[in-house]
C-alpha cells in the first residue's frame, strides 16, 4: 500500500502506470552492481522511481578522476568512504520511503548466490566482461532478469537478458572482455545510457511498452545515432 | 554485387565515415568482407578486428539481424560492424 505522502511523491509517474505499477517498484528489489558512471545515475534515478529496495555492489572507494561521472560520490567521499556506503548516504537523504542495501566487496562465484539472493532485477553497471559473465550465469541459473549496460567515450550500449527468452551476454558477446583499464568517457554519456537502463528496469517491473528483448540498442552521441539491432 | 557497410562507434572515428557503398564479389560471406574491408582500410588491420572468430572483437549485423561470419551475402545488404564496448 502507497502512503498519501508517496502517492503525491510519485504523482507524475502514477500517470503513466499507475497506483497499481508504483506498488510494483514498491514492492520490487533491485541490484545496481558498480556503483561508478552508470551505477551512479542509475541508483539515483531508481530511487526517485521509487524502487522499494536498492541493493548497491562495488568493492572500491572513490578517486578524484572518478567525479566527472559518478556523481553520487563527491569530494569527501575520496579515499573515504566505499563507493555502495558514499552512495547509501545521499541517496537516503534523497528518498527516506526506499530501502538502501549495499555488499562492499567483489562479486565471486562463491558469494554470488547470497549477496543476490531475493533480488528481482539485476543492473549490469560493470566495467569489465568478467564479472559480466558472472553476472549472466547467475541470471540465467536463478531466472532473474538482467539490464546490461555499457560506455565508452561518447558511445554506449544496453540490451536486456531474460532467461528462457533472451540470448545470453556470453552468446551475444563472446569475445568482450580482454580489455581493461582506463578507458574515455564523458559523464553526460554515462547519463544517457543509465537512464535507458533504469527504464528498462521499470519497463520489466510494470509492464510498461517494450523492453529491449533480443535487441541491443547502440549509441554514439557524438553523431546522434540511436541503432536497434535485432539479436535474433 | 553491392553491399552498403556502417561503421559504429570506435570504426566510424578510424574510417572517417558513417557508411559506404562497396562492390564486392557476388556471394561472399561476412568475413570475406571483413578481409575485404581490411584492405580498403589499413587502420582497421590495427583493431582486433576477425583474425578469427574466436579473437574477433567485432560484432556484425546484417540488415538489423546479428550474424556470424560464415553468413553469405547478398547483393543490397545493408552491413553494420560496431565494437563492444565494456566501461561503466
Amino acid at each position: 500500500m502507497l502512503s498519501e505522502r508517496e502517492l503525491e511523491r510519485y504523482d507524475r509517474q502514477i500517470m503513466i502506470f499507475g497506483v497499481e505499477g508504483q506498488e510494483k517498484l514498491k514492492g520490487s528489489k533491485v541490484a545496481v552492481v558498480g556503483v561508478g558512471g552508470l551505477g551512479s545515475p542509475v541508483a539515483y534515478y531508481l530511487a526517485a522511481a521509487g524502487i522499494g529496495t536498492i541493493l548497491l555492489i562495488d568493492e572500491q572507494t572513490p578517486e578524484l578522476s572518478n567525479l566527472n561521472r559518478q556523481i553520487l560520490h563527491w569530494e569527501e567521499d575520496i579515499g573515504k568512504n566505499p563507493k555502495p556506503l558514499s552512495a547509501k548516504w545521499k541517496l537516503e537523504r534523497f528518498n527516506s520511503d526506499i530501502k538502501i542495501e549495499t555488499f562492499v566487496g567483489r562479486l565471486t562465484e562463491e558469494n554470488i548466490d547470497e549477496v543476490l539472493d531475493g533480488v528481482d532485477v539485476i543492473v549490469d553497471c560493470l566495467d569489465n566482461f568478467e564479472t559480466r559473465f558472472l553476472l549472466d550465469d547467475y541470471a540465467h541459473r536463478k531466472r532473474v532478469p538482467l539490464v546490461h549496460g555499457a560506455v565508452e567515450g561518447t558511445f554506449g550500449q544496453v540490451t536486456t537478458v531474460v532467461p528462457g527468452i533472451t540470448k545470453s551476454l556470453r552468446e551475444i558477446f563472446p569475445n568482450a572482455g580482454k580489455k581493461e583499464g582506463k578507458f574515455p568517457i564523458l559523464g553526460a554519456t554515462a547519463g544517457v545510457v543509465a537512464s535507458i537502463q533504469v527504464l528498462e528496469v521499470i519497463k520489466l517491473l510494470t509492464g510498461l511498452g517494450e523492453p529491449l528483448l533480443n535487441k541491443l540498442l547502440i549509441v554514439d552521441l557524438a553523431f546522434n545515432t540511436f541503432d536497434v539491432v535485432e539479436l535474433k | 554485387m553491392k553491399v552498403t557497410v556502417r561503421y559504429f562507434a570506435r570504426y566510424r572515428s578510424l574510417v572517417g565515415k558513417s557508411e559506404e557503398e562497396i562492390e564486392v564479389p557476388d556471394g561472399i560471406t561476412v568475413r570475406e568482407l571483413i578481409e575485404i574491408l581490411k584492405e580498403r582500410h589499413p587502420v582497421l588491420k590495427n583493431e582486433v578486428f576477425a583474425e578469427e572468430d574466436d579473437l574477433a572483437d567485432v560484432n556484425v549485423s546484417r540488415n538489423g539481424r546479428y550474424v556470424r561470419f560464415d553468413e553469405v551475402l547478398r547483393d543490397g545488404d545493408v552491413i553494420a560492424l560496431f565494437p563492444p564496448v565494456s566501461g561503466g
